[in-house]
């Protein structure tokens, strides 16, 4: 298999293993669309993005745009009535499309694991937690360990989350739901996998749990030098703790690059709006613009530029022709026809 | 957990009041005397009218021959057969409460445990033609008019194919010189199989318990369920009851089979709605994501709770299958409490009547003591808490 | 017998809005019903075993509606009254082996021979035979039973029993289960713990021990036996299933509306709740007509109820004449009344299901 076990023991040690170069993870034009008796709902419209070794990507966009359907798609857990219509997902070097059911089960959690949303029902609850780390734990690792060893490892992700160590021989209902959702972070990084994909791990949390959990996370990352997907609809919470940011609009991926780029000089007018209509993250409210006018719906999306209808620089260019993704400087891509109209977040302050 | 099961006992204790309640009145608002009822027999002898009068309190007001026909039923006593005199009833109840547990235990078992195991299959294949078959047979099974059911089934198996005896407890002519009473052979039936029960039950509990590691732990299991098998086997194999035995099994078959098949269709349909709600919980994707093997996810995380909702239905379904026991009892001439008190209603034998459906109700919170003490375990809600 | 059938939560289709005026509600909930239910057919009519539950039951309500018809017309009453009426045809035939018979008006098989009454019968006999049970004739589609009345009347007049039945037990039970629901829902508390306390030991009951005892202590009819069922379930089983409807309606905020706009608790109970509740209400009315007509079957095949007429009777007439073990010789003694329970239960039972898959979206296949 391919997960180097020799990594956990590097991990017991405290060692920071050593980064590869080059991207873990390439998703390249995924077309997903499910199949309703209505007709095709569009969710994922021809996204395209890369993330390196040890490096951050946040999804963000409004409810309902397609974030939850990429990670599906990414772990290839789609309902039955999904189909991909196109598109490759390289995790590093294989086709994950490509690969048979039961060689896609094996690499889940091993290689790629998942925080889920609303992750309090994600626990069994008539299994103890630690067992149900453990079963992950039994089925990837390449020597199936003893219970003695497994549970000093489940002992150790407990402590690394904050948990008390004896909490694992609890059940899910004696948890709380910031307990719950730690024990979710540790069973994800119970494979030592080489990408996680946290789908608003921290919605159903309080604000102060929210925002340990979150460092806990980020920290967590940083030592261990994993990847991760964060997804929200909450552009502020990800500002934070990304390296990469991409804003999604109506299944599309409309804008992509560094997170700080992308928050000094948002340059799809979706974006901009999102960001200005945002609290700001460190200074004061911004200006807001508000977004105006109906989310698409997806069974019927917009021709040309999905924003169109509620665009403030649509012209008529947009309603014909889709915009492709453009890298306007390095690293910093956006699909909108008239991007250089999109003014400056600072001049909308203040 | 003890103490659930304590304030579940204290209350069925007093439910039992409540049932014994009604059935006082049940007897006492009755047109015309109650003790011309109880004592009117003209086969009982004067002097012993007397006295049964006395014993059960007939010529006290009503309130005290209230308290006492509690204590009457608490302490077995329960009078004396009109019909059977001067058999008292409670020897006659005791006499068929092993083979009505019997036939009861047997179906029940039977049924939940091939019921589960196809309602979750046709659960999980769920659009097959497998499913559609399933569906329509248990459909049919369950809907169907029971006592008809069961008429046709002893036609069919008994007298036109004649694999089995029609209906009774066992062949006379076998028995006639055998050093046995029917009572004893069927009673050492019922605690063997009590016994195998509880081995494994044991087993199962104290390898969970006590051996950490799961390859020992089915090692121990597998050896230890085979010794149960094997010292089950060695007793009947070498026991002279053994013949006695094997006659009363055999008249035993088709009553069984015919009670589970309508019970085992009752499960499946509902282990397969229940099983359908399971598989839509978080904690199924959870599993996937985790890339457990489907058949891991069927057996351990779907099943397995699906299990909890059957558990309880089967406090609702007592009542159904205590019904249905009735019926197969008189169909099959099965000497068990249903026939007792069907007979001793047609010859209006008042005691016995009572004293059935006193038992009868014991049974039933027997019954669901038991489906609550499953139900204490399966989940860890109830059990830790507890 | 109760059901066992699953008790799910339910997310109702049938909606009312939020009240707008206090006096049309009624009306409009009418109307958003009437709309609904198109939509609401649509999703019943694809379940194919609902379908076939309604052709059950409008077989059997036809065949109900028939009978006084045919016996103000066609049918004299010393023939063909269900209970009194008599025709027993007295014939000499000759006995020949199975299978043999050319000429049904002078020979008998061996097999009828015992049948009708001769049971040790020799090739070549001549014996009398009394046309009781007679097999299906011109005269009697379906044959005569033991005393020589004819089956397709007794199968008639039978199914207005089985109406009578399932509509008093049913409607006894629903009308009680609703309002105890809905009582123990909005009021919570001690009331709440009172009835579902009340409820649960009724649950326990062996009813049907309970009802051999009873009826063979009173009287006991189709009105007393619907009764006594409708009140057992209507308290028990029936009262905890919509109590939790109940409960998930009281939740929603057209009651505060109400309350804030003044609404007395007997009115938000009687115009909020129970008009949410009776959408699944009315399904279990369709499962209570199962556990009506097998309880009174089942007590009628024991011979326990004083009914003039039910297919439990009608199996007991077969089964205490000794035709019992005859099985396909004499079909149309066992077949008609078990076919008749059987189908008229699962009518019920398979509209219940379908319409449950109308109330509640979660069971519906995709
Ligand atoms: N199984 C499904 N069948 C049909 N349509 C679906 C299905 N699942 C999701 N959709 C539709 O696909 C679109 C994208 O859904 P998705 O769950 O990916 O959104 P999301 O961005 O994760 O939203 P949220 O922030 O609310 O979680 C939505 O319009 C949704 O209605
Ligand atoms: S392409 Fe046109 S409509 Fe789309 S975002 Fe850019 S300006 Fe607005
Ligand atoms: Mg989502």
């Amino acid at each position: 298999m391919t997960a180097d076990r020799s990594m956990v023991a590097g991990k017991q040690e405290g060692e920071k293993p050593e980064l590869d170069p080059g991207p873990i993870l390439e998703v390249d034009h995924l077309i997903m669309n499910y199949r309703t008796k209505d007709g095709y709902v569009s969710a994922v419209q021809d996204v395209s993005f890369t993330i390196g070794r040890g490096e951050s990507l946040g999804l963000v966009g409004e409810s309902g745009c397609g974030k939850t359907s990429i990670a599906m798609s990414l772990m290839r857990l789609l309902p039955d009535n999904a189909e991909i219509q196109a598109g490759k997902i390289v995790l590093d070097g294989d086709n994950l499309l490509e690969l048979s059911d039961e060689e896609m089960r094996r690499r889940r959690w091993n290689d790629i694991a998942m925080i889920f949303q609303g992750a309090m029902n994600s626990w069994n609850p008539v299994y103890r937690v630690g067992d149900q780390i453990r079963e992950a734990i039994d089925l990837h690792w390449e020597e199936k360990p003893t219970v003695a060893v497994a549970n000093a490892r489940i002992a150790e992700l407990f402590e690394l989350v904050g948990l008390d160590p004896a909490m694992m021989d609890r059940y899910p209902h004696e948890f709380s739901g910031g307990m719950k959702q730690r024990a979710v972070i540790a069973m994800a990084l119970s494979c030592d996998p080489k990408i996680i994909i946290a789908d608003e791990p921290t919605t159903a949390l309080d604000v102060i749990v929210q925002e340990q959990v979150l460092e806990e996370l980020r920290s967590i990352q940083h030592e261990f030098g994993m990847s991760i997907i964060y997804i929200s609809h909450d552009i502020a919470v990800i500002a934070e703790i990304t390296d990469h940011l991409g804003v999604m609009y109506a299944g599309k991926l409309v804008e992509h690059g560094l997170t700080e780029d992308v928050f000094a000089r948002p340059r799809h007018p979706y974006a901009w709006l999102l960001l200005s209509s945002t609290p700001s993250v460190t200074g004061p409210r911004l200006n807001l613009n508000p977004l105006e006018g109906e989310p698409p719906d997806l069974l019927h999306p917009p021709t040309g530029c999905r924003f169109h209808p509620r665009c403030p620089f649509a012209t008529d260019q947009c309603a014909a022709e889709e915009p492709p993704m453009e890298e306007i400087e390095p690293g910093h891509l956006v699909a909108c026809w008239n991007y250089e109209q999109v003014p400056e977040m600072k001049a909308e302050s203040a | 957990m003890v103490r659930y099961l304590t304030i579940r006992l204290l209350q069925m204790f007093v439910l039992f009041l409540v049932f014994l309640t009604i059935l006082f009145f049940l007897i006492n608002a009755q047109p015309g005397d109650i003790s011309a009822q109880f004592v009117g027999n003209p086969d009982i002898p004067p002097e012993a009218k007397q006295i049964l009068r006395e014993r059960l309190g007939l010529d006290q007001p009503l309130f005290a021959q209230y308290l006492f026909y509690i204590r009457n039923v608490l302490t077995l006593n329960l009078g004396v057969s009109f019909d059977h005199y001067p058999r008292t009833v409670a020897d006659i109840l005791l006499t068929a409460l092993p083979r009505t547990l019997y036939l009861f235990g047997i179906a029940t078992l039977l049924s939940y445990i091939v019921g589960f195991q196809t309602g979750k299959m046709v659960a999980w294949r769920r659009g097959s033609a497998a499913e559609t078959g399933t569906m329509v047979t248990s459909i049919i099974l369950y809907t169907v008019f029971y006592p008809w059911f069961a008429i046709l089934m002893l036609w069919f198996f008994g007298s036109q194919l004649n694999w089995f005896p029609l209906g009774k407890f066992l062949t006379p002519a076998q028995w006639f010189d055998a050093p046995y009473t029917a009572n004893q052979v069927f009673n050492t039936m019922l605690l063997s199989m009590f016994l195998a029960g509880a081995g494994v039950a044991l087993v199962v509990w104290g390898t969970g318990k006590f051996v950490a590691e799961p390859v020992p732990r089915t090692r121990a299991r597998r050896i230890l369920f085979a010794l149960i098998a094997i010292s089950m086997l060695a007793f009947w194999l070498i026991s002279p009851m053994s013949r006695y035995a094997a006659d009363i099994a055999y008249h035993t078959v088709l009553p069984v089979t015919t009670l589970t098949l309508v019970f085992y269709a009752a499960i499946t349909l509902l282990t397969r709605s229940s099983m359908l709600e399971t598989l839509r919980e978080d904690y199924i994707f959870t599993a996937r994501a985790k890339g457990v093997p489907e058949k891991v996810i069927r057996d351990r995380h779907a099943a397995r709770n699906a299990m909890l909702p059957v558990t309880t239905s089967f406090v609702l379904a007592i009542a159904f299958i205590i019904g249905g026991g009735i019926v197969t009892e008189s169909i099959f001439s099965w000497p068990g409490l249903g026939l007792t008190l069907l007979n001793a209603v047609n010859v209006e034998d008042l005691p016995v009547a009572m004293g059935a459906l006193a038992f009868i109700g014991l049974l039933a919170l027997f019954a669901h003591l038991v489906a609550d003490v499953l139900y204490a375990f399966l989940d860890p809600r109830i059990r830790v808490q507890g | 017998m109760t059901d066992v059938t699953e008790i799910p939560p339910v997310d109702p289709v049938l909606e009312p809005d939020v009240p707008v005026a206090k006096e049309g509600l009624w009306r409009t909930r009418i109307r958003l019903w009437n709309r609904s239910f198109t939509k609401n057919w649509e999703i019943f009519s694809r379940n194919r075993l609902g379908v076939a539950g309604v052709v059950f039951v409008a077989f059997f309500g036809f065949l109900a509606i028939l009978h006084p018809i045919l016996m103000a017309t066609v049918w004299p009453e010393e023939i063909y009254d269900p209970v009194r009426g008599n025709d027993t045809v007295i014939l000499e035939k000759t006995v020949v082996p199975d299978g043999e018979v050319t000429d049904p008006i002078t020979e008998i098989s061996f097999t009828e021979a015992m049948i009708f009454g001769n049971f040790f019968p020799e090739e070549g006999d001549v014996v009398l035979v009394g046309q009781a049970p007679a097999p299906p004739n011109s005269a009697h589609l379906l044959g005569t039973d033991p005393f020589g009345r004819d089956i397709l009347s007794q199968l008639m007049k039978s199914s207005q029993a089985a109406f009578t039945l399932g509509v008093i037990a049913a409607v006894s039970a629903v009308t009680i289960a609703t309002t105890i629901g809905s009582v123990a829902a909005f009021y919570g508390g001690w009331v709440d713990s009172w009835l579902m306390r009340q409820a649960d030991l009724i649950l326990l009951l062996p009813l049907l021990p309970l009802l051999i005892v009873i009826g063979s202590l009173y009287e006991v009819g189709l009105w007393q036996l619907g009764l006594l069922i409708g009140i057992l379930s209507g308290l028990g089983a029936t009262a905890i299933i919509l109590k939790s409807q109940a409960l998930s309606v009281k939740v929603k905020p057209f009651n505060d509306a109400a309350r804030v706009a003044g609404g007395s608790n007997w009115h938000i109970i009687t115009r909020h709740i129970m008009p949410n509740v009776l959408p699944l209400s009315f399904l279990y009315m369709m499962f209570e007509v199962v556990g009506a007509i097998f309880l009174e079957a089942t007590l009628s095949f024991f011979g326990l109820l004083s009914i003039p007429m039910s297919w439990g009777i009608m199996i007991n007439t077969a089964h205490t004449q000794g035709y019992t073990l005859f099985g396909l010789a004499a079909w149309w003694l066992l077949f008609p009344a078990g076919l008749s329970v059987t189908l008229f239960g699962a009518g019920f039972f398979l509209i219940g299901r379908a319409m449950d898959e109308v109330v509640n979206p979660r069971l519906r296949a995709r």
